[in-house]
This record gives structure tokens, C-alpha cells and sequence, in this order.
């Protein structure tokens, strides 16, 4: 009691700063001290006082004249100059108020009044000029005026909630997933992937190791309520080296207004007995703060192939994020923080010695290790963890315009551990540690047939390979520095006609050093040209200093035609610069699952492609289609290839070699949807692809073959609460490959024999059938629930992947079965 | 208000900049290969004489300044010739040295010894090696199943013949036992070719 009274009195003191009536405030610590008085009493006390301030939610000034009314007793009063307002000899208990002003939007509220009181009330002002910036914050972002958005909607965000991005996404035709093995899988986009594709989470592009086929994002799709994809460069705003395209994360703004809410799935995964958890809450209040959390949980045993365990392939994952922040509507700042944190299992077979064990093992045709099921993950695998936090704030100004500043940091460490002897069983073999700054800033300006963004970038990356994995470094240590900026326009004259324009420069500035072997430094002749640039020698290895700047220039330019009132056409070109990222330039070393030995390339300059993309867009009473063709002509091309063999005392390894090339990549996309009846829609995603040297005409590697899903949709008009889906994928065979076969001698049986390694073939095309059955939503005490049981690969066929790294070791996965629970809070 | 709540944290953030981006200064440690085989040795001696010969096989990693002559032959020791004597026995040791650093050369031998288990290291005959065969040696070590590890072998040769010998590493075997180098599944840690040369009127260094 006497802590209230104390507060009591602070606040009638903080009051005076602003009450020019001192009276007033005396006659204010006298009623508290009759409150001291009355607060022995436990009957219903009608002496309470009830205070205020009124503030517009926008700006926090004070809002005069507006009418404070207790419903109850019809007691009312009016805010002062300041916004105060005071209501003497309240009762306790629940009290409704009504608060209202000219300009505003009527506010109600409950309180429950059991004591003398300050309470600040925040109203909607000015509402006439916000309702347009309310309407456009709410629609669906474009990312892009021209080219063709895709956003994954919820059901497909939700199913695959357990399944990692790249999976999510590939639901959209023309992009596929390169995968290593089960679990790890990145997003391919028009056959590109890695550093030419763009992720971005909240505005700054994911910075984890993204070059290695083996690396897959460190990102956790489900902290994030809206996925987007544009394919091909995208989005300058973001990137303007990423000639694949861009996925972007988002978050939307939580609504302003006193609420709670959130959302649990819950998947339970039979093919590797695993278990999904991911929930996620919003807590909103009526001034605009808000919080939220989501967390997730992952675990997987191994996987089954149709014919034996897929031994040590599981995966464990949790991760969790938090932000808080304040949305005014015309002001907003927002801090995050998140933490990813995985361990993935790689397939225990496929680790092998050299060539000659591959051999075996595709020979073999099964993987050469098969142990009973378990949860444990083994050596090899990968352990990465991922930290974000950043800040951003922005404002919007009454000409339209929009400030946006953020700082970002990244830190992201990669373990990979292989199967090794003696003291070094539990070192990683990779160690790096990737921690990236980025500062931007951006303005933009729109008007309602006009819009135009501007922005500058600067970006710090530190990448450290930890010395003490008793290996050579695969990646050198370096600090990379980049500086930039972007300008986009676009341009809607009238509702059937717009234009976009942009372009982004950068400057990169990449300070290496790397340890060569003398041995590798001999054969590359790299004496003449980095010579120079030895600042150290130490037991056969050169330590180079290099500081390698990049200039690069992106432009993107589209229009988009609305021909007639259901059928648009969009054009788009795209030239993009690339400064070829570290690991094309300074990787080395040895590669355990395919045996191979991995150099990079010192001298490679930026990379540049130009694509033009069409897409062609027609409905037809319920028959919509989308066709888009698309052609990318590259210069420089980076692409890694074998270039010889080297003999070491393990045995013979072919050697991989970065080098650039002129290319062309083209293909096209399909979409077809068809609405039978009310209860029947059927729907198609193909996609064709090809790419291919342009001198030689030799085909590029890892260009995924031609697919084509059909889905079919059934509902029953009488259950409002159910559908299907039944799917089926076909995956032709790839014929264009290069081939990079080479012959190896071994030792069988005591014969010398030379034996074809077969590296190049892709596997024999597949059939994969799934379905779908989703149930709900049902109201569960105040939630809703709903329930989802999905089959895939239903009929346990056995297939291999081309784009899979490890389709020599072992068949994908059989059959799964995956019920999801899924609760709406 | 509002306002000075931001301006402090980008203040801070900016300095916060400042002090990670200046730390790329000192050099990086050079990364010690502390898990490669440099050297294999197989230490010679005809059964009854003291005298033992030292054949090395050394490839990868293997540049010290004084072979810069040598570069260009990838196949470096790969053909060094192990000759011996007609109807006779030969006691046979391997050794395995990590000597990328050669004022501290390891002997992995020791390892391999100590995690025979998981090691298993197998020689493969071509059948050209006619009257040829390898035995495990009677101060072979033994792994907890019995399985001999082949680390010392006996060698003994029949008439004259020549041909090559593969010696395996094998890390990992799903098999302790076999007669070709599939059966033993496991990942290969060297792969190394002997060739062999059984003479009868031999005048080298066996007496």
C-alpha cells in the first residue's frame, strides 16, 4: 500500500511538469491520502480516481478535446491542451470506456479499476491521409513491377514447415533442388543455385557459405509469415548478383491493437521417425509495441531407402527467434535476434577413401554400409550454426516517401567432421567461422502511378578458417568489403501498361591470404603472375597476399501488358555482374564423397549474364495458364570441371577446376490450372531446361532434367472442412550431360583391370506419387485446429536424383508418412 | 523522444562496426596436415640375415625443395622395385609416416597399431606374381577378433617371376577378411604399388 501511495505521489510529481495548476496537484496528493485511508477498507470503494492522457498513436502528441465517457455511469470528461483528462469518485471494478475525437476512430476499452489510477490511451489520428498508406502496407508486396511473383501460400508454407526451404519452394515450376544426400538441399533456380541465388530474410541477404553444392541455407523458412520467389536476377533492391533469382523472407507488420496470437505445428514424420515442432506467438499492444518469438525443434533418425536404412542420414535441429519492435504506422523500428543451429548426418557410405573405392561403390549399387535404424548422428556430418540480430527503423514522410535504415549482424560457423584416425576422430575437418556486417539505407517514393526506391549498401565480411582441424585450409581467410548502390523505377501510366527500370553498382574489394602448396603453385605456374604477392614461406606452402576489387554493374529493365482484361504479358532483361565469389577463386582440397581434389581459380574475372525472360499469362472462363520462356546468355560463366588426375599416396583423384566459359541456359516454365467443377480442380507445374557451352556446345553440368507435376484437388461441397490432393511427379531422364568419365586401374581378384568411373550418367527418369488429405479448421476450446496426413513417394519406388550429390551411394528415400497437427492460438 | 531512443543504438552499432572491421592483420597460422600419409616403409630382411632394406614410397604432399627435379613424375615411387631372391622367405614391415613437417615426423603406424579394428591392411598379388605369397608374420599384430592387421607380414617367393604387389590402408572395413580388396569395403587411406622382382642369381645387397 505504501508503494502505491509512493508511486502515486512520483506520478502527481512527473504530473507537475506539465500542470500549470499547482492546486490542482495539491488537492491530487490529498485525495491519494484519503486513498491511504480507504485502502483498509475491502468494501467497493466509489472515491477511486481515474486518470489519463490521451496521445495519437503516430507521433505520441497529446490529443485535446476528445471525450473520455465511463459507460457505465454515463460520467464523462474532455482531454486539456496536454491530452489529460480526470474522472474523480470511480468505483471499483470492471469499468467500460469509450473514447472518442473528432478526427478519430472511436476507441473502447475495459479496465478494471481497483485503485487510483494513470493510464495513457493511444487514439488513430489523422486517418483520412492514412487510410491510403493502411491499404497499401496491407497488400501483397511486389517485389518486382514486371516480373512475375511468386509467394508460397500458407498450406504449402505449413506443409512443408518440416521439410526445409529449398523444399518448400519447389513446388514452383522451374525451380528444383541440388541436393546432398537427404537433408541437405538447396534451391535451384532456371539451373542456377548458390551464390547466383539470392536469399534474403528481412531485407539483408543471407550470408552462410552459400557456394558449396553441400551447403544448404542456415535458415529457418518458418520464422517468417511470407516466403517470395522471382526467378531470374530479381530483385536489385536486394541483390544485383544473383542472375538465378531471389527468394525473399518476410515478416508482416502485427496490427495494432491489444492481442495474443499465434500458431503450433506439430508433424510427426515416420520415414526416420522424426518429430517437427514449430511455434510461433505475436503479442501486439494498442501503442504499437510488439513481440515475438518463434521457436523449432527437429529431430530425424535415418532415412529409409525402399530397400535398406540410409545409415547415419538423420538430422537434429533447433532453432529460435525473437523480435521486438514498434509499429506507429508512419514510424516503425523493429530488433531482431535469431539463432539456427543444426547437425545433419551424412550418409556413412558415402565417404570414401579414393577413386577406387568409388568404383566400388557404383558397382555395388547399394550403399557398402548398412546398420540397423537409429537416431544418432555419426561421423561424417555437419554441425552449423547460425546467429543474426539487427536493427532497423523507418519513416514514412508526408510526401509519400519512405525512410528505411537497418544494420544487420551475421555470424555463421560451419563444422564438418569426417571419418578420421586417432586424436583427430573428433576435430572438424572444416571449421569456418563467417561474421558479416551490413549497413543500409533506402528511400522510397511513391505515388499512385509512379514509384521509385534508392538505397545505398555497405557490407563487412570476415571469414576465419580455424587453423586446428589438422587439414589445409578449403577456404582462405579474408575480409571482403563492399559498398554500393541501387536505384529502381517503376512506372504505371495506365492499369493495363507498366515499366520498370533499375540498376546496382557495386564495389568489392576482397583482401585474401592463402596458403599454396608449393607442389600446386609449380603446376599452376602460378609464379610469374602471384609471384609478387608471397609474403611468407613455410614447409613447402607460399602464403599470397591479394587484395582482388570488383566494379560490377546490374541493370534490370521490363514491361508488362495487359492485352486484354485475362491476359498479361510481361517482358524483362536482365544484365547482371558477378564478382566470382571465394571459393571459385581459392578453394582447395579434397572432396570425400565424390574423391575428388577441388582448386580454385585466382584469375577469374566477373562473371556476366543477360537474360531475357517472357511470361504470358491467360484465363479462360476456370482454365488459367502461365507460359514463360526464358533464355541466359552467359559471359565468363564460372563452372567447375575436371581437368586431370592426380596421383597421391591415397590413390588417384581426379582434380576439379574452376574456369570460365561463354554459356547459354534456356528453357521454360509451365503453369496450367483447370477448375472441372466445384469439387475437381486440376493443376500442372513442367519445367525444360538446357544449358550448354557456346563454343563447344558441350552440355553444362547439373542441369536438371525435365519435370512435370500434376496435382488433382478433390473437395466435397457438403464438408466445408475437407480436401485432397493426389500428385504425381515425373522426372525424365537427363541426356544432355557432359561427360567427365574417366578410367581408373584396379586390382580384382589379382587381375589389373582398367574400369570406367561413371560419374556423368544421369539416373533413369521416375515416377513419384503423393497425396494430400487436410482436415479442419475445428474449434478447439478458443483455438482452431487442423489436421493434414500426407503421403509421399506412396508407392516405395525405388530412384536415384541427378541433382543429387550423393546418387552414386544410394537410392532417395521410400515411402513417408507425415501427420501434422496444426493449431491456430 | 522517440528519436533519442534511436539515435544512441546506431551510434553504438556504428562504433560496433568500427571495431570488427579493422581485424583481418595478422597473418593466419599456417594449417599443419596432421592426417595425411606422406611416407610408406617397408623395411626388408631376408628370414636368417640381419640386414634390412628400406624401400620408401612417398607421393603427395611431397615437394621438398631438394626433388624439385622430380616434379613432373606424378608417378614418383610409385614403380620403385622391391627385388628378392628366388625360394626364399622375406620378413616384411610396414611403416606409415605423416613427414609434411620433417623436424616432427609422426609415425602413423603407432595410430593404425593402436585402432587395429578399425584398420586393416591388405596386400593384393597380381597373378603374373606366380609361386608368390604374403602371410601374416608371426609378430603380427592382432586385432580383438584374432584378425590379424598385416602391419608384418612374411613374404616368400618360389621361382622367378615379377609383378606388382597393391598394398591397402583400409580405414573402416565392414570386413576384417578377404581376398581381394572389394571384400574389405571401408574407406582406402593408401593405395601403393609394389613391384616385385624374384631373381635366382641374385647378387644385390642379400648375401
Amino acid at each position: 500500500m505504501l508503494k502505491e501511495i509512493l508511486l502515486h505521489i512520483i506520478s502527481n510529481l512527473k504530473s507537475q511538469k506539465y500542470l500549470m495548476n499547482k492546486s490542482y496537484s495539491v488537492s491530487k496528493t490529498a485525495a491519494s491520502l484519503s486513498i491511504l485511508a480507504a485502502g483498509f477498507c475491502y468494501c467497493q470503494k466509489c472515491d477511486l480516481q481515474f486518470e489519463g492522457q490521451i496521445l495519437d498513436l503516430h507521433d505520441d502528441s497529446p490529443i485535446s478535446l476528445a471525450v473520455v465517457r465511463v459507460l457505465d455511469n454515463d460520467q464523462t470528461a474532455f482531454t486539456d491542451y496536454n491530452g489529460f483528462f480526470k474522472l474523480k469518485n470511480q468505483c471499483s471494478g470492471k469499468i467500460n470506456l469509450k473514447i472518442s475525437h473528432l478526427n478519430c476512430e472511436d476507441l473502447y476499452q475495459e479496465l478494471n479499476l481497483n485503485k487510483s489510477v494513470f493510464k495513457k490511451f493511444y487514439l488513430e489520428h489523422h486517418i483520412e491521409s492514412l487510410n491510403e498508406v493502411i491499404v497499401e502496407e496491407s497488400k501483397i508486396k511486389e517485389l518486382s513491377s514486371t516480373a512475375h511473383n511468386y509467394l508460397l501460400s500458407g498450406l504449402q508454407k505449413d506443409r512443408y514447415s518440416g521439410s526445409g526451404l529449398a523444399k518448400a519452394l519447389e513446388q514452383i515450376s522451374g525451380v528444383n533442388i541440388l541436393t546432398t544426400g537427404n537433408v541437405i538441399s538447396k534451391p535451384m533456380i532456371h539451373g542456377m543455385f548458390g551464390s547466383r541465388v539470392g536469399i534474403i530474410y528481412d531485407g539483408v541477404q543471407i550470408e552462410n557459405q552459400q557456394w558449396g553444392q553441400d551447403h544448404a541455407p542456415n535458415i529457418d523458412q518458418n520464422a517468417f509469415e511470407e516466403i517470395l520467389l522471382v526467378k531470374g536476377a530479381g530483385v536489385l533492391k536486394y541483390s544485383g548478383d544473383t542472375p538465378g533469382g531471389v527468394i525473399v523472407l518476410e515478416n508482416k507488420l502485427p496490427k495494432i491493437n491489444d492481442s495474443l496470437y499465434g500458431k503450433s505445428i506439430l508433424s510427426g514424420i515416420s520415414n526416420g521417425r522424426g518429430l517437427n515442432i514449430v511455434s510461433s506467438w505475436t503479442k501486439s499492444y494498442s501503442n504499437g509495441n510488439y513481440f515475438k518469438a518463434q521457436a523449432m525443434i527437429k529431430r530425424i533418425g535415418d532415412f529409409s531407402a525402399p530397400k535398406y536404412i540410409l545409415s547415419n542420414s538423420g538430422t537434429n535441429e533447433n532453432n529460435i527467434s525473437l523480435s521486438f519492435g514498434k509499429n506507429k504506422i508512419l514510424r516503425q523500428w523493429k530488433t531482431n535476434f535469431s539463432y539456427f543451429s543444426q547437425e545433419i548426418g551424412i550418409l556413412r557410405s558415402s565417404h570414401i577413401g579414393n577413386v577406387n573405392d568409388l568404383v566400388y561403390a557404383i558397382d555395388l549399387a547399394k550403399p557398402t554400409i548398412i546398420k540397423p535404424f537409429d537416431h544418432q548422428i555419426d561421423l561424417p556430418k555437419q554441425v552449423n550454426k547460425h546467429y543474426t540480430t539487427g536493427i532497423q527503423y523507418s519513416k514514412r514522410y508526408k510526401s509519400n516517401g519512405k525512410l528505411n535504415a537497418k544494420y544487420s549482424w551475421q555470424r555463421n560457423n560451419r563444422k564438418e567432421y569426417d571419418v578420421r584416425r586417432g586424436e583427430l576422430k573428433n576435430k572438424p575437418a572444416i571449421d569456418i567461422t563467417l561474421n558479416t556486417h551490413d549497413l543500409l539505407s533506402n528511400y522510397q517514393w511513391e505515388k499512385s502511378n509512379w514509384s521509385l526506391d534508392s538505397g545505398v549498401f555497405f557490407q563487412i565480411q570476415d571469414n576465419y578458417s580455424n587453423p586446428d582441424t589438422g587439414t589445409r585450409r578449403l577456404i582462405p581467410d579474408y575480409l571482403k568489403t563492399e559498398l554500393g548502390t541501387y536505384f529502381t523505377a517503376g512506372l504505371t501510366p495506365s492499369n493495363n501498361f507498366s515499366l520498370g527500370f533499375g540498376f546496382r553498382f557495386s564495389h568489392q574489394n576482397n583482401h585474401t591470404k592463402k596458403y599454396y602448396k608449393n607442389k600446386r603453385w609449380n603446376e599452376g605456374n602460378y609464379q610469374d603472375k602471384l609471384g609478387a604477392f608471397v609474403i611468407n614461406e613455410v614447409l613447402n606452402q607460399k602464403l599470397v597476399e591479394q587484395r582482388l576489387i570488383f566494379n560490377n554493374l546490374s541493370i534490370n529493365t521490363g514491361v508488362k501488358f495487359a492485352l486484354s482484361n485475362r491476359l498479361n504479358l510481361s517482358l524483362n532483361l536482365f544484365h547482371t555482374e558477378r564478382a566470382p565469389d571465394i571459393a571459385e577463386m581459392f578453394s582447395d582440397g579434397l572432396h570425400h564423397s565424390l574423391a575428388t581434389i577441388e582448386y580454385g581459380n585466382p584469375f577469374l574475372r566477373s562473371e556476366t549474364t543477360q537474360k531475357f525472360l517472357v511470361n504470358f499469362e491467360k484465363e479462360i472462363g476456370n482454365f488459367t495458364y502461365n507460359i514463360s520462356p526464358y533464355l541466359t546468355n552467359g559471359q565468363n560463366y564460372i563452372i567447375i570441371e575436371p581437368t586431370g588426375i592426380e596421383y597421391t599416396i591415397r590413390g588417384s583423384f581426379p582434380v576439379w577446376e574452376y574456369r570460365a566459359v561463354n554459356s547459354t541456359i534456356r528453357g521454360v516454365d509451365l503453369d496450367f490450372s483447370f477448375s472441372l467443377n466445384n469439387s475437381i480442380k486440376l493443376r500442372n507445374s513442367s519445367s525444360w531446361i538446357e544449358g550448354f557451352e557456346r563454343t563447344s556446345k558441350a552440355p553444362l553440368i547439373n542441369i536438371p532434367p525435365f519435370t512435370s507435376t500434376n496435382f488433382i484437388q478433390f473437395s466435397i461441397p457438403k464438408f466445408k472442412s475437407f480436401f485432397m490432393i493426389v500428385s504425381n511427379k515425373i522426372t525424365l531422364n537427363q541426356n544432355q550431360f557432359p561427360n567427365h568419365n574417366f578410367e581408373t586401374s584396379v586390382v580384382e581378384n589379382g587381375v589389373r583391370l582398367n574400369k570406367l568411373v561413371d560419374i556423368s550418367t544421369p539416373p533413369r527418369s521416375y515416377h513419384l506419387f503423393g497425396a494430400e488429405l487436410h482436415w479442419g479448421p475445428y474449434p478447439f476450446f478458443s483455438d482452431k485446429v487442423s489436421l493434414s496426413l500426407i503421403f509421399e513417394n506412396i508407392f516405395n519406388s525405388s530412384y536415384r536424383n541427378y541433382l543429387n550429390r550423393l546418387r552414386y551411394y544410394a537410392d532417395e528415400q521410400g515411402r513417408n508418412m507425415m501427420l501434422q497437427i496444426k493449431i491456430s492460438h | 523522444m522517440f528519436k533519442n531512443l534511436h539515435t544512441k543504438p546506431i551510434t553504438a552499432l556504428f562504433l560496433f562496426i568500427l571495431i570488427f572491421a579493422c581485424s583481418k592483420d595478422e597473418d593466419p597460422v599456417p594449417a599443419n596436415e596432421e592426417e595425411v600419409i606422406t611416407l610408406v616403409t617397408l623395411e626388408v630382411s631376408k628370414v636368417g640375415s640381419s640386414e634390412i632394406i628400406k624401400y620408401n614410397f612417398e607421393v603427395e604432399g611431397h615437394d621438398h625443395d631438394d626433388h624439385e627435379e622430380e616434379k613432373d613424375d606424378d608417378h614418383d615411387g610409385e614403380h620403385t622395385e622391391i627385388e628378392l631372391e628366388a625360394n626364399s622367405s622375406y620378413n616384411v614391415s610396414m611403416f606409415i609416416y605423416n613427414d609434411t613437417d620433417p623436424n616432427n615426423i609422426e609415425n602413423i603406424t603407432l595410430e593404425v597399431i593402436e585402432e587395429k579394428d578399425e584398420h586393416q591392411i591388405f596386400y593384393a598379388i597380381t597373378d603374373e606374381l606366380s609361386g608368390f605369397s604374403i602371410k601374416s608374420a608371426s609378430d603380427d599384430t592382432l586385432d580383438s577378433n584374432g584378425n590379424p592387421l598385416f602391419n608384418k607380414t612374411t613374404w616368400t617367393t618360389t621361382g622367378e617371376t615379377s609383378g606388382d604387389v597393391v598394398g591397402y590402408l583400409i580405414h573402416e572395413p565392414t570386413s576384417k577378411t578377404g581376398n581381394t580388396r572389394t571384400d574389405f569395403g571401408g574407406a582406402t587411406d593408401f593405395e601403393i604399388e609394389f613391384e616385385v622382382h624374384v631373381k635366382r642369381n641374385f647378387t644385390s645387397h642379400y648375401k
